[in-house]
């Protein structure tokens, strides 16, 4: 026997053993995507569809917070194929910069798919269930022992969010006090609402502690569902999407206050909130009001970006056609989708 | 000795070899593995403390697990580090309103109360990611976990981390952070 096949085949053995620490699917493309924790119930549909088309391929789901999202790309340095965020300007104003390494910036270009709204989620069994509607909400969630949860700005799209609908809220019913009733005045100092030259301004503390039990503040949007499901919340402001997928009640507010309208973008931009800290060196605390939109790109380093390109595709005609408890299509019309570059 | 043990012998410094090679992607490492990274306490005034000179203070160890802001579960391990109310209190201490910026080499920041130093207010979840009544918790900067260096993929030299005796104790990862290089006290 000639000793040298002999070791070939049991080196390449030992090789393969060892080969799951490094790559568990050598005859298949692994795609990675990063998507914001609101698409990922999508994210999983889409991903069974597009493997079941795409054989090949390999499609690797991991969630993140929008920013953090980009951030694996941009400050962490990771080879991602597909960004999809929660909020469309974070794509220009993290990702249209220079790469640390290599030619170019990380993109010059994302395209808007789908779009959400704030809503206030709830139960069942929330105190006020069975009178609240679209016209008294506020009224309810002012009641002191109404018990209100959102999730914690500094982490999360949605956390600002809320605390801008709140603010739009006060004005938009002309019912002075409503943000410190629902929100501000469960913490010490109370977080106030000011309004200057039209514009008005919440600058959040460093720690987002309530000092009651009224207002409980998480994490990200499932700690506040699993909250809701136990009780110890009876209200949360969550997406739209988010409340339909979890088979929760929820109210919904009118377009001038729940960030979900292109036409009302002018009365959103009048709401500021200003962060309690710089949380990222790559992105600064002030969080402007906007129509949610979501959006997604192909880092110019992406591993695999012909494949990207085709999943990009996918994910629009996914959302064209849409499903309940999936954010809502950016356009109706199909063939409509606009990508913005960064010459637009 | 049969032919095939014969033809085997020779081979088995290769794949003593093979193997040391294949091992590298399960993180082994001894002591000596620790890198070059250096800590800088701000406080009444602002020092820095190398990678030994940390190893050399009293240690504390537990268990952490932590989940990030969509759920995804990371651990249970254990962690071996400095108590982040030693390194505050060799910052020249900390009053009831002061904050705690912790800093990091890739630029994410996070603010601790002292309460928080001190291992308490942080919520705490089971196995389901349903909240439960914290056990006493402690926050420590952790150099090691699972008894090896902590590897710069599981935000070493330096993390923050939350430990508790309990191997079953979920705690938001928001607060473990990675990569620290800077601790600061910022009086009120």
């Amino acid at each position: 026997m000639n000793r040298s096949p002999a070791l070939a085949v049991l080196v390449l053995a030992v090789f393969a053993a060892s080969a799951g620490c490094t790559d568990t699917g050598s005859e298949r493309t692994t795609l990675m995507v990063i998507p914001a924790g609101s698409l990922l119930a999508p994210l999983e549909d889409i991903e069974a569809a597009f493997e079941s088309q795409h054989p090949e391929i390999d499609v690797r789901i991991e969630g993140h917070g929008s920013i953090q999202a980009i951030r694996q790309v941009t400050d962490l340095r990771r080879e991602v194929d597909v960004v999809l965020v929660a909020d469309a300007s974070l794509i220009p104003d993290m990702m249209y910069l220079p790469m640390s390494e290599g030619e170019g910036n990380y993109t010059d270009w994302y395209v808007p798919f789908a779009g959400n709204e704030v809503v206030v989620a709830y139960t069942g069994r929330s105190a006020g269930a069975d009178e609240i509607t679209a016209e008294n909400w506020y009224r309810v969630l002012s009641r002191p022992g109404v018990r209100v949860g959102f999730s914690n700005p500094m982490l999360d799209a949605c956390g600002y969010r809320a605390i801008m609908v709140t603010a739009l809220a006060e004005e938009h019913y002309g019912e002075p006090g409503l943000f410190e009733a629902v929100i501000g005045g469960s913490f010490n100092p109370p977080i106030t609402a000011v309004r200057t030259d039209g514009i008005t301004t919440i600058a959040l503390p460093e720690r987002m502690r309530p000092a009651d039990e009224k207002v409980a503040v998480r994490d990200g949007s499932i700690y506040l569902l699993s909250l809701l499901d136990a009780g110890g919340i009876d209200y949360a402001f969550e997406y739209r999407s988010v409340a339909e997928e979890h088979g929760l009640r929820w109210i919904d507010l009118p377009p001038p206050i729940n960030l979900g309208s292109a036409e009302h973008a002018d009365d959103y931009r009048r709401v500021h909130v200003n962060l309690g800290f710089q949380r990222f060196r790559s992105i600064g605390s002030e969080r402007i009001g906007q129509p949610i939109v979501y959006a997604m790109t192909v880092p110019r380093n992406a591993p695999h970006p012909d494949e990207a390109r085709m999943f990009v595709d996918f994910v629009l005609d996914a959302f064209r056609e849409g499903k309940a408890g999936w954010p809502d299509p950016v356009r109706p019309d199909p063939e409509a989708a606009t990508v913005y570059h960064a010459t637009d | 000795m049969s032919l095939v043990r014969r033809a085997c012998l020779p081979l088995i410094p290769v794949l003593i070899g093979v193997l040391a090679l294949a091992a590298g992607c399960t993180g082994t490492g001894s002591a000596d593995d620790y890198p070059a990274w250096n800590l800088t306490l701000a406080g009444d005034q602002e020092r820095v403390l190398t990678h030994p000179e940390l190893r050399a203070l009293p240690a504390a160890e537990g268990y952490g697990y932590s989940v990030s802001t969509v759920g995804i579960k990371y651990g249970p391990n254990r962690y071996r580090g400095v108590l982040l109310a030693d390194l505050i209190e060799m910052a020249g201490g900390a009053g009831t309103d002061d904050l705690i910026y912790v800093s990091a080499e890739d630029g994410y920041l996070w603010v601790f109360d002292r309460d928080q130093v001190n291992g308490k207010e942080f919520f705490t979840f089971d196995e389901n990611l349903r909240e439960v009544t914290p056990p006493p918790l402690r926050v420590i900067l952790a150099y090691e976990q699972d008894g090896k260096p902590l590897a710069y993929e599981d935000g070493g030299p330096l993390r923050l981390v939350v430990i508790s005796e309990n191997s079953d104790v979920i705690t938001e990862g928001s607060s473990w952070v990675k990569w620290v290089d800077r601790i600061e006290v910022h009086r009120k």
